[in-house]
């Protein structure tokens, strides 16, 4: 039987190689363009014909939008509407990763269990609140970390702890993102095993099986949950940060 | 783990720009906006509706108020009329009353000289009937007639 981590094997379709870079197509970049297919059609589908009164697809898109949106006002305020697209990208791009890996499937793939998707995703994120930030604000940019009408040394102490959170900042969005993924694939997965392990007991077939099949049940539900959340997590984190470099304090 | 191998960091990174990318320009751009637009156009349409249901309400309350003057005057006009009908009907009864009672009193002082000549002229024939039968009547008893004007003088101090 296949071990928990066999599943986030990164199996090779079309080996690529573009400048003796290894870009080869697998099983992750399916799934990114699975994922970008679908978002394709619900954002296409749903604009297509845009309506005073929503239509269903039109709705759910909306529904989205306006999730994003509602974000953006609450966290960065009337400046973080230029940033609904990207954030609105990031969200659905993670969503769709997220739920797509969850399809009961034996070729199905999660990109986000991988650090590669969610560390290249988070440097996207902290690359535009820095160019942001130095863009609207300068080198007053650095101020973010100085606490104000604090003792200098104090200050300095305190700002060599905010800059070191701040450039540590990709690494746990991204961190977050994929250990959440990993984690809820390999105990679905376990269970999974203990599934056939115990069911295969011989004097008694299929009995004990019951329990682990009822917890895994249970675990997809969750991890439908937390497929959400953490596609949640990720876009307000990431307006947050949008926050810190537009408004500063 | 695979997740931890740095050789699958390239051609992830690699699509993962790729896909990203045509996220962004080719479905997020040019679909987003649109819906932004939609729902901005629906934003104005239900205050501009909101505003003009406003407008619809305080002009058919200035319609109902205007209305209820008009009731409230034309009732005010109604009353008054009523009133100075009543008034001019009492006066014109009044005077009719007065005219009618002016000949009724004419009248009823006409009548009443015709009954007082009536009566002196009865009065006068009933004198010399009285006379005339005193005449006769002394004439059985005594034989002789006693003089007219004596007869007449005492049936007027007998009449009167």
């Amino acid at each position: 039987m296949a071990g928990p981590m066999e599943q986030f094997a990164i199996k090779v379709y079309k080996p690529i190689n573009a400048g003796g870079y290894d870009v080869s197509f697998t099983n992750s970049s399916t799934w990114m363009a699975v994922a970008l297919v679908a978002i394709a059609i619900f954002l296409y589908v749903g604009t297509a014909r845009p309506q005073l009164v929503p239509g269903r697809w039109q709705a759910a898109v909306e529904y989205v939008y306006d999730f994003i949106t509602t974000m953006l006002d609450d966290n960065v305020g009337p400046e973080g509407r230029a940033f609904a697209p990207l954030l609105f990208a990031v969200f659905i791009f993670v969503l769709a990763c997220n739920l797509l890996g969850l399809l009961p499937w034996i070729g199905a793939f999660t990109p986000t269990s991988h650090i590669a998707v969610t560390l290249g995703l988070a440097v996207l994120v902290f690359g535009i609140v820095c160019v942001v930030g130095f863009w609207k604000h300068g080198l007053h940019f650095f101020t973010l970390f100085w606490p104000k009408d604090t003792f200098f040394l104090l200050a300095a102490f305190v700002a060599l702890i905010e800059l070191l959170s701040f450039l540590s900042r990709p690494f746990t969005l991204a961190i977050r993102l994929f250990a959440n993924m990993t984690a809820g694939h390999v105990l679905l997965k376990v269970f999974g095993t203990f599934v056939v392990a115990l069911g295969s007991f011989g004097a008694l077939p299929y009995v004990f099986g019951v329990l682990p099949l009822a917890v895994n049940v249970a675990l997809s539900a969750l991890e439908v949950l937390i497929a959400v959340v953490q596609a949640y997590v990720f876009a307000l984190l990431a307006s947050i940060y949008l926050n810190d470099a537009i408004n500063l304090h | 783990m695979p997740q931890f191998e740095i050789a699958n960091f390239v051609p992830q990174l690699f699509w993962l720009a790729i896909f990203f990318a045509i996220l962004y320009f080719a479905v997020v751009r040019p679909t987003l906006p649109k819906l932004g637009r939609v729902i901005d156009a629906r934003e104005t349409q239900v205050t501009g509706d909101l505003d003009t249901a406003a407008n619809a309400k305080a002009q058919a309350d200035r319609m109902a108020s205007d209305y209820d003057e008009g009731v409230a005057a034309a009732q005010g006009d109604a009353r008054a009329r009523v009133v100075a009908a009543q008034a001019s009907a009492a006066k014109q009864l009044e005077a009719k009353l007065a005219e009618s009672n002016a000949v009724i009193a004419v009248r009823t002082a006409a009548a009443e000289a015709d009954i007082a000549a009536a009566r002196q002229h009865a009065m006068a024939e009933i004198e010399g009937v009285a006379a005339d039968a005193a005449g006769d009547i002394v004439e059985k008893l005594t034989g002789t007639r006693p003089d007219p004007s004596q007869t007449a003088t005492a049936a007027r101090t007998a009449l009167g």
